[in-house]
């Protein structure tokens, strides 16, 4: 697995945990509120796992773009300095 | 700066009264990092009236532990205290021991994280030198006062 899939695999994971779903449920494209049910606490919740398992910061202001796991990935990439 | 908190500080920073207040005295604080109060379970507690069993409800134990991290972010950031500390989300926790009348209870509270007026919370609970609970992830978040 390249580096960059174990990672959007790693997000998954926690996105799973956090919205209580099973890693397999959560779809890269799928809409966290629309789908999932997910609220604005569940939404920091997911930006506070991450900012702790990859020790990046991430502006409150990208909340509302992180609505699904591949809009996530690319959020924390940006900030992570992560290569596509 | 370390801080000691008695009774009356303690109702002066958090909202809840008798008999869900569930902290008694802080015993030693870092702003922004640690924390160390004392709860002490007595038969008398409310929580007891007509119980056949004495093992402290884990509810009310969770409560205690969520008060003294409400008291740790209140302590760290005043611009918080004035506004209502909600109880958001609690994860990975264990209770790992029966608590009992006459068990004086430590919680050892770690302010983790802090994002957009939400506060991560973790750390334990003691009797003595036993652990009695373990919390990964306690969140909360403040309601402003307006």
């Amino acid at each position: 697995m390249s580096q960059s899939s174990e990672r959007f695999e790693q997000l998954r994971e926690i996105v799973a945990e956090v919205l209580e779903l099973e890693p397999e449920e959560v779809a890269d494209g799928g809409d966290f509120v629309e789908e999932y049910d997910a609220d604005s606490l569940r939404a920091i919740e997911i930006l506070a796992r991450i900012e702790k398992t990859w020790k990046v910061e991430i502006p409150q202001a990208e909340l509302n773009e992180m609505r699904n796991l591949k809009a996530v990935y690319e959020v924390v990439a940006r900030y992570a300095g992560w290569e596509e | 700066m370390p801080v000691d908190l008695d009774h009356e500080r303690i109702s002066a920073l958090l909202p809840h009264r008798h008999p869900m207040l569930l902290v008694d005295r802080v015993e030693a604080a870092v702003p922004g990092e640690s924390l160390e109060a004392i709860k002490t379970i007595s038969a008398s507690e409310p929580c007891y009236a007509g119980a056949t069993g004495f093992d402290y409800p884990a509810g009310l134990l969770i409560e205690s532990f969520g008060q003294a991290a409400a008291l740790l972010w209140l302590i760290s950031n005043p611009s918080a205290a004035g506004g209502l500390p909600m109880f958001a989300a609690a994860r990975d926790c264990r209770i790992e021991a029966r608590v009992r009348p006459g068990d004086v209870v430590r919680h050892l509270v770690r302010l983790e994280q802090v994002i957009d007026g939400a506060a991560f919370a973790s750390g334990e609970s003691r009797v003595g030198p036993r652990r009695v609970a373990a919390f990964a992830s306690l969140m909360a978040v403040i309601k402003p006062s307006k």
